[in-house]
């Protein structure tokens, strides 16, 4: 009789367990934690003003760069070309491409405004896991945006984002192809290069 | 003599039928043995518009098509052969792209940069649905209710 309701009482743990594993996993709640992170520096209204901008940004950099691999997303978005890279222009090219990456994204975080985010649906693979959530902006329109992540060394990071179906790697991955197969490698450094002092100058 | 006038018209028979069968074979598409591709996977949100027979390119090439579409979980599991020759990186992308703006829609992979390659029946996990124009319009010109 005991050992039946024992064993009753592991079908029902483990029941719990998976039913609780299955959604709202480790990779979501670490996203949630990410994001809500930005959203609390965001909401900050002492880092609102104007001259507090670069604190602000560098506050996003930091807490982004704890969940984002963007080494992985270099490596992924260069695909055939990482691999005749040497290791000095690797770690080169890294830093220019997570820059490009903040310019791209930051005026769009910055213009956050009191969206809610939503968390839809996660699936873990192995080593593998996607978080889907859902920004709903005012106008009540739903923006699909998933977060891809990879399970190293113990650590979940993000190595890919898709919004709206259009995946952020593939997007540089056709564009660098391009310039790599029309120019060189040493094109697409220099054009880099040269997007990152023009914005440099726009800021002054 | 006559024997061999008879065995004759059977060998030509023979002849014929074989060459009826190639021909049905290679205009058919069929793959008797399957040994000149190998099967992998790729899950998709949506799969609108591809068709088991759907052309799959890399770089503009035809290197397989699609076997197979069936429903997995609520999303499209999509069955495809690829040339034997071809090698597919672990992180290579698989997307839906349409040929022209109303075109046939086809499957494009885009190679990526990992040391693992896919094996046979392995699954490609990077993977963008068909972009669904008409839904797009319809969200960012009406809204959501």
């Amino acid at each position: 009789m005991v050992r039946k309701a024992g064993i009753f009482c592991l079908l029902i743990t483990c029941l719990l367990f998976f039913s609780s594993g299955s959604y709202a996993g480790e990779p979501t709640n670490l996203m949630k934690q990410t994001i809500d992170k930005v959203l609390d520096i965001l909401k900050n209204k002492e880092l609102k003003k104007p001259q507090k901008t670069n604190a602000r940004r560098a506050a996003i950099r930091n807490v982004v760069g704890e969940r984002f691999d963007f080494e992985e997303m270099a490596k992924r978005s260069l695909a055939l070309h990482w691999k005749k890279r040497t290791a000095e222009e690797r770690q080169e090219f890294v830093p220019l491409f997570s820059d490009l990456i903040e310019r791209a994204y930051i005026k769009k975080i910055e213009s956050y405004t009191d969206e809610k985010v939503v968390y839809s649906g996660e699936k873990t693979e192995n080593m593998y896991a996607v978080v889907d959530t859902k920004i709903l902006t005012k106008r009540n329109v739903e923006i699909p945006i998933q977060y891809r992540l990879l399970k190293e060394s113990n650590r979940w990071k993000v190595y890919d984002v898709i919004v709206e179906g259009v995946s952020l790697i593939n997007n540089y991955r056709n564009q660098f192809n391009k310039i790599i197969r029309e120019k060189s490698y040493e094109e697409l450094v220099k054009r880099l290069k040269k997007k990152q002092e023009e914005d440099l100058l726009e800021k002054k | 003599m006559k024997i061999d006038k008879e065995l004759a018209v059977g060998f030509f028979l023979l002849i014929g039928i074989l060459a009826l069968a190639y021909l049905s074979v290679k205009l058919g598409r069929l793959e008797l043995m399957g040994g000149r591709s190998y099967s992998l996977y790729a899950e998709f949100e949506k799969a609108g518009g591809i068709k088991s027979g759907a052309v799959v390119e890399i770089a503009g090439v035809q290197i397989g098509k699609v076997k197979n579409i069936s429903l997995d979980n609520y999303q499209a599991l999509v069955d495809m052969s690829i040339d034997n020759y071809v090698k597919i990186q672990e992180d290579a992308i698989a997307s839906i792209k349409t040929k022209g703006l109303i075109g046939e829609k086809y499957i494009q992979i885009t190679p990526g940069g990992s040391d693992r390659i896919l094996p046979a029946g392995g699954k490609m996990r990077e993977t963008e649905s068909a972009v669904d124009i008409e839904e797009l319009i319809s969200k960012y010109a009406f809204g959501k209710v």
